[in-house]
């Protein structure tokens, strides 16, 4: 079964077209790196896909199902910024996902939180921006998610998190799961990648699996995004 | 899933509103204790109870108006903001999100309106009841009939259920204000401020409108004294009636709008 379907999906604001009648399919089992420049529509992708935003035009099914909160139930999504209530403390937070989610994992939460030595008692905003960031990444890999859909998780952290991250990401998801990260840092995350996608004006450039595109050009995906999207 | 909604919106707003709320309740008790005795009486006691009955009802007033405030503001930054990202994301659907926004955002400004009424009667009762007398609370209750066509307690009846329908529009007049804002491309929370005032006007004019035709019609029709009395107890009678029903087909028409635009295009930017 396919686990995401975007159909001649669209999104406009305005009179700007963000993504411009994409269609995609993604299997459950892969790791797919959702690359592009900035401004290329990535987020917006991300953001249709999670069911923030309306397509102008066309749909997106997750085990074919539309939008909604059966397909909400198996995706796991962590934004490019902080989503969660400050005032909140770890552990409220940590039940709050265990309340909504049936597939959160509140004792791996707890365990990767003690391996970083957060305080669950501790409210979120006396933590640091880095430790926030973390403690997100660790809210949303604790699920046992069918699709995990990451924007940017990579972005302004430090080479050392950027290892914690990816760790964090490859030791805790499900195999039969997959994973969408979308990042520019190619380099970090080339070699977990089974597949990309390539976004371009907000319509669909590539989509192949990492290995055939490394044969075919004999260039690493790094080089090849370096050379698609030269300015 | 709305059960759980509920759970965690009870738990986020009661930080603020059930000590706020707790306040009331204590400035009411403190005030009937202090005018049920006589230190009041004296000159210097006159001007005591004047600046403290002034502080009463800037606190009350302000306490209303942080209450519909911060109601508005959760349910813009809970579903609007960065909180939308983790709220639009949880496995219910829009209208569940919606509901639990409005059940527990009308309790607690209904809950405030109601201690309002209730703090004030209570000080006034206990301001009066060392001067009150059976004779006087007999003609208050002549004059109630005389103007109003019913007693102080079906008067006081139809205020309590004209307090439920008229909370229950001023929460869904915020609610409708936000999201009618969100369909703007720029702008949203200055959109949103807009339309609430927009039509909070639309409301006044209306309903000022709906109240003084027939008073005007009737002043214009060549009529004696004694009908244009007898036509000012009806219409008198007529007030809360009309509120409530004026308020509630708003609240209808509030809710139903609120229900079309959350389920149809909610853009997080």
């Amino acid at each position: 079964m396919t686990l995401l379907e975007c159909k001649n999906l669209t999104k406009k604001y305005g009179n700007y077209t963000a993504l411009n009648d994409m269609s995609f399919q993604i299997d459950g089992g892969h790791i797919i790196g959702l690359l592009g420049p900035n401004g290329s529509g990535k987020t917006t992708l991300i953001k249709l896909i999670a069911g923030l935003l309306e397509p102008t035009a066309g749909a997106v099914y997750v085990k074919e199902e539309p939008i909604g909160p059966a397909s909400k139930s198996v995706i796991s999504y962590l934004p490019d910024h902080s989503y969660l209530n400050g005032n909140m403390r770890v552990q409220e937070i940590i039940d709050f996902f265990a309340d909504f989610y049936e597939d959160f994992d509140s004792i791996r939460a707890y365990d990767m939180m003690a391996k970083l030595q957060i305080n669950p008692r501790q409210k979120l905003k006396t933590l640091s921006k880095g430790t926030q960031e973390k403690v997100q990444l660790i809210l949303v890999m604790s699920r046992h998610a069918a699709l995990y859909i990451l924007d940017e998780p990579l972005a302004g952290v430090d080479p050392a998190a950027r290892d914690y991250i990816l760790e964090t990401i490859l030791s805790n998801y499900d195999e039969d799961a997959s994973l969408l990260i979308s990042t520019h840092l190619i380099s970090d995350i080339e070699n977990i990648l089974d597949e990309v996608i390539f976004i371009q004006d907000g319509r669909l450039h590539t989509q192949a699996l990492v290995d055939e595109l490394r044969e075919q050009d004999h260039k690493s995906i790094d080089t090849i995004f370096r050379e698609v999207f030269k300015c | 899933m709305l059960k759980k909604l509920l759970k965690y919106e009870w738990k986020d707003t009661k930080k603020l509103l059930l000590p706020m709320n707790l306040v009331i309740i204590l400035i009411t008790i403190v005030g009937c204790i202090l005018l049920s005795t006589r230190i009041f009486d004296t000159s210097t006691g006159f001007v005591l109870a004047t600046l403290l009955l002034v502080l009463y009802l800037l606190s009350i007033i302000a306490f209303s108006f942080i209450t519909l405030i911060y109601i508005y503001v959760r349910f813009y930054k809970n579903l609007f903001t960065a909180e939308g990202y983790l709220m639009h994301t949880l496995p219910v659907t829009r209208t569940q999100l919606f509901h639990s926004k409005l059940i527990v955002g009308y309790f607690w400004f209904f809950l405030n309106s109601l201690l309002t009424a209730l703090s004030t009667g209570a000080l006034g009762a206990a301001a009066g009841f060392h001067t009150a007398t059976t004779e006087m609370v007999d003609e208050v209750n002549i004059s109630f009939a005389e103007l109003f066509g019913c007693s102080p307690v079906v008067f006081l009846c139809w205020g309590l259920v004209t307090l439920i329908v008229c909370s229950l529009s001023s929460v869904l007049m915020g609610y409708v204000s936000i999201l009618l804002g969100q369909r703007m491309e720029k702008n949203k929370l200055a959109a949103a401020v807009g339309f609430y005032f927009g039509i909070y006007m639309v409301i006044q004019i209306v309903s000022s409108i709906a109240m003084m035709l027939p008073i005007i019609i009737e002043i214009m029709s060549d009529t004696n004294e004694e009908a244009a009395l007898n036509f000012m107890t009806d219409s008198l009678s007529l007030i809360f009636p009309s509120m409530c029903i004026f308020y509630l087909v708003l609240s209808i028409v509030f809710y139903s709008l609120c229900r079309a635009l959350i389920n149809r295009k909610v853009n997080l930017d």
